[in-house]
């Protein structure tokens, strides 16, 4: 395109965009779009710490049904078309790479896989895969005998996943092979990569099903999104709007609605009064501390900086946190074991084409029957279309090559396939956030991650990698290898019905503090074996109905 | 995608680029008219007659015309990998030529049925090869794989310009008014050519149509407009194929409106298209890649094509009356 380059700056982590009355319209490379502006003063009906798929889905629908809104986030107020390049290190500014730490037998590296640190939050660098939960599993206690019970009906989830994936126009398979009839995704699949049919073929090979991945970008045209065109950056942010993240699809519903986005505003402490009552957030913006009134705060930063914030939010009150007179703030902490396996084939895959994971299998989260299952939980592998230094960032880290080894392993690149699972880990109370001595730049306690696989854990990623390495032989393909890893964050505020085994109720309303809530994959007291990210924006749709439910009773 | 461009690149094969293809669609557009038009002498017969002949094999030449640069489009996308997928754009252009020519029953009209003919065998086995195309891909006759392997409908079209052509050959040397043109043996009477044209027409709108409905579905019917395709033109042909079985004045004064419809409806579809190339990142500013992934801007005016078929068709079956 002709006459349409421009030079990179970084603007928008330096000075916030969303400020006399218009925030960045993110369909444009240089225009606005008017904005609601509230006081600090001013007592705003929610004030919602987190613009991700908890966050901005409650920006938007409460806006929607008239309450007045503003939403904070710790990072830029990004225009994908101006501000996004190809290139895997500048676009680490989506990630949430402060410092934290990370510890446990078995910690988890944080970052680029489980955190996000912008408007839209992680979905602005997700790879779109747009998976539902099993039915089961949201009663994974009473009908599968592990983890806990949500305190939802799978009915009424299936219901908001309609409604999420209507809004991001996910583009999905005519027919879905696993778990009970679903209505037909708003758009088509698009068409399966080479890398994709790697998987498809050795899915065929061994008799069991494969599909067209459900993913968060379009495959048609959808208001001012144009169809994706496969260039292959999605993990690094898409630069096209083709993605359907957050940032294009609900913060432009929230801004046509009348909510305020705060960007660059990190909220540090909810303040409560003398009943214990939440009165608004204190939040970090242009330089200085400031506080912003709210009849209700929302708290949707995932699953470690909401805890980090309500624990940081102590009072004479709440001695151990906000909303933490279970003691299980930043408990149950979960991520997905991200073990791969990867080949090398006679022909050319160029795997970086398209979207990462055309190709799924979801088998081992419906085969409760096959004798070689020997874990509870589930898990579900996609194909792969690593960008190059991500590739190599894996393999030195897990094989240590290096140097020539490293080169002759790259030159391979475009020959090569993989297959990475996205397995189930078990709610474990050991997992957990917790606030350490040290302060960041704010003066705020850094959170400390302290993680561990259970015997469960590590039988399910074994029994993965096993089935995975078959099948990507049956594939054809050579010279096999295996990485370890992790993707996503769930759980650390579980939902449930009892107080003392919840943190927040099925409404994501606080035990203790009536007008505090909590709406992100925080909630999750299991994490099935599919991203979650499909299974956030369908809560926190549920979540929305519900409070503007209970609004229109005056419990709100 | 990914697979065909790998396979050929690995080949090592041409690099001329997408303007090329489009020129030498154009010049060869331009040679098929050219050609076609000096074959085409003026000629003293009956009016509905020669209207509706000339209607009809101007229909077969726009449906030739969308043909050789849809398949050209779409076979340079997919990177000419197999040579046989010249054979295409290049029949197509053959088919326009013997469309436009006009029909003798001496030698030099044997040359323009060949061509007629040619493309009926070429389009009929490009059939066959794409079916090959879909069914070899992993999940087999599967929706991905009907959306994105090698489309079935559109070798189809190619056979359906041929068998116009053939049947527009039938209509030409239809007895009129008893002034017979030597073939008589063969020839059908005008009606009966007419209904024959009517029911090619009327299956050939329903196959495209249902060509059109599979790449909508695809588009999921993003714009409400795609609608239109799905349902004028198969409405339409079931008209003509009723005409073709029970022909009367009112119906086929119904299936006119229809058909002039479906006629305009091929202009607007173009349109249509060229609206939703813009609609992909770049635009028309970027139309080496917007062409190629957006809608096919040289499909939508097939269905004009057929109409003008249907139209002669028409024109034909209502001669009876005067003729008698």
């Amino acid at each position: 395109m002709s006459g349409r380059v421009s030079v990179l700056d970084d603007a928008a982590e330096l000075r916030p965009r969303a400020v006399s009355g218009r925030a960045p319209d993110v369909f444009s490379r240089e225009d606005c779009v008017p904005m609601a502006q509230f006081r600090d003063e001013e007592e705003v009906d929610f004030a919602i710490v987190g613009t991700g798929c908890g966050g901005g889905v409650l920006a938007a629908k409460l806006a929607e049904a008239g309450g007045s809104v503003v939403a904070f986030d710790a990072g830029p107020f990004f225009r994908p078309l101006a501000d996004f390049a190809s290139d895997e290190r500048e676009q680490e500014k989506l990630y949430w790479l402060e410092e934290r730490i990370s510890d446990g037998e078995n910690p988890i590296e944080l970052g680029s896989n489980n955190s996000g640190r912008c408007v839209g939050g992680s979905t602005v660098h997700f790879q779109m895969v747009a998976l539902r939960f099993r039915p089961e599993w949201f009663q994974a206690r009473t009908k599968l005998g592990y983890g806990a019970d949500w305190p939802v009906d799978w009915r009424e989830m299936w219901r908001y996943y309609e409604e999420v994936e209507k809004a991001c126009s996910i583009s999905g398979p005519i027919r879905y092979p696993w778990g009970p009839k679903r209505g037909r995704y708003p758009y088509r699949a698009h068409e399966v990569n080479a890398a994709g049919l790697v998987l498809a073929r050795g899915a065929e090979a061994l008799g069991i099903d494969w599909a067209p991945t459900p993913l968060c970008t379009l495959s048609a045209p959808h208001g001012k999104s144009p169809p994706c065109v496969y260039r292959g950056m999605c993990k690094i942010g898409c630069s096209t709007n083709a993605k359907q993240s957050v940032l294009v699809t609900y913060i432009p519903r929230a801004l046509a609605a009348g909510a305020e986005i705060r960007d660059l505003a990190t909220v540090g402490r909810i303040e409560t009064d003398r009943w214990g009552r939440a009165t608004g957030v204190a939040y970090f913006r242009e330089g200085r501390w400031r506080f912003q009134k709210a009849r209700h705060v929302i708290v949707a930063g995932y699953s470690i900086e909401t805890p980090r914030l309500l624990l940081n939010s102590h009072s004479a009150r709440h001695p151990d946190g906000l909303a933490n007179s279970s003691g299980l703030v930043g408990r149950h902490l979960m991520v997905h074991s991200n073990h791969a396996v990867w080949a090398e084939f006679d022909e050319e895959i160029r795997w970086y084409k398209g979207p990462p994971s055309m190709a799924c299998c979801e088998h081992w989260n419906y085969a409760d029957d096959d004798p070689t299952k020997d874990f509870d939980g589930g898990y579900a592998f996609m194909s792969q279309g690593p960008l190059p230094s991500d590739f190599a960032t894996s393999i030195v880290t897990n094989s240590g090559e290096f140097g020539m080894d490293l080169r002759a392993r790259m030159a391979k690149y475009n020959r090569m396939a993989g297959l990475k699972m996205v397995g189930e880990t078990m709610p474990q109370a050991d997992n957990r956030v917790t606030l350490s001595e040290g302060k960041d730049d704010l003066g705020l306690p850094r959170p400390r991650v302290t993680f561990g696989y259970c015997d469960n854990d590590k039988r399910l990623y074994a029994h993965a990698l096993d089935f995975m390495g078959r099948m990507i032989e049956a594939a054809e393909g050579k010279n096999r290898f295996e990485t370890e890893g992790t993707a996503h964050l769930m759980g650390g505020c579980r939902m449930g019905e009892d107080p003392k085994t919840s943190v927040v109720n099925a409404d994501g309303r606080s035990w203790d503090v009536p007008n505090l809530w909590v709406c992100d994959g925080s909630l999750m007291p299991t994490g099935g074996g599919v991203n979650p990210s499909m299974t956030i924006l369908a809560n926190a749709a549920r979540i929305a109905d519900r409070m503007i439910a209970a609004g229109r009773r005056g419990e709100v | 995608m990914s697979a065909r461009q790998a396979a050929h690149r690995e080949r090592g094969s041409r690099s001329i680029g997408l303007d090329a293809v489009a020129a030498g669609g154009v010049i060869a557009l331009v040679a098929a008219f050219a050609i076609g038009s000096a074959l085409r002498p003026e000629r003293k017969s009956d009016p509905v007659h020669r209207r509706a002949t000339r209607k009809a094999r101007d229909g077969a030449a726009i449906l030739g015309a969308s043909v050789l640069m849809d398949s050209a489009m779409e076979h340079f996308r997919g990177g000419f990998h197999n040579r046989a997928m010249v054979l295409a754009p290049a029949t197509a252009a053959a088919s326009i030529a013997a469309s436009l020519a006009e029909p003798r029953p001496d030698r030099t009209g044997r040359l323009p049925r060949l061509g007629h003919a040619l493309s009926f065998a070429v389009g009929a086995a490009g059939l066959g090869f794409h079916f090959y195309n879909v069914t070899k891909r992993p999940g087999g006759l599967s929706w991905n794989n009907l959306f994105y392997a090698a489309p079935l409908g559109a070798p189809g079209a190619l056979a359906i310009s041929g068998l116009l052509g053939l049947t527009s050959e039938a209509l030409s040397i239809a007895p009129v008014d008893g002034n017979r043109t030597g073939n008589e043996a063969l020839a059908w009477s005008l009606p009966e050519a007419g209904r024959g044209l009517a029911l090619a027409t009327g299956g050939s709108l329903l196959v495209t149509a249902a060509e059109a409905g599979l790449l909508h579905f695809r588009g999921a019917f993003h714009n409400p407009a795609m609608w239109l395709p799905v349902t004028v033109p198969p409405a339409t042909g079931l008209f003509l194929i009723g005409e073709a079985a029970n022909p009367t004045d009112s119906g086929r004064e119904v299936t006119r409106w229809a058909a002039r419809g479906v006629a305009v409806l091929g202009v607007v579809g173009t349109a249509f298209h060229v609206w939703g190339v813009h609609r992909n990142m770049g635009g028309w500013h970027n139309w080496r890649q917007t062409s190629l992934a957006g809608p096919p801007t040289p499909a939508p005016i097939s269905f004009t094509g057929l109409a003008m078929a249907g139209l002669a068709a028409l024109d034909a079956l209502g001669s009876e009356e005067r003729s008698s």
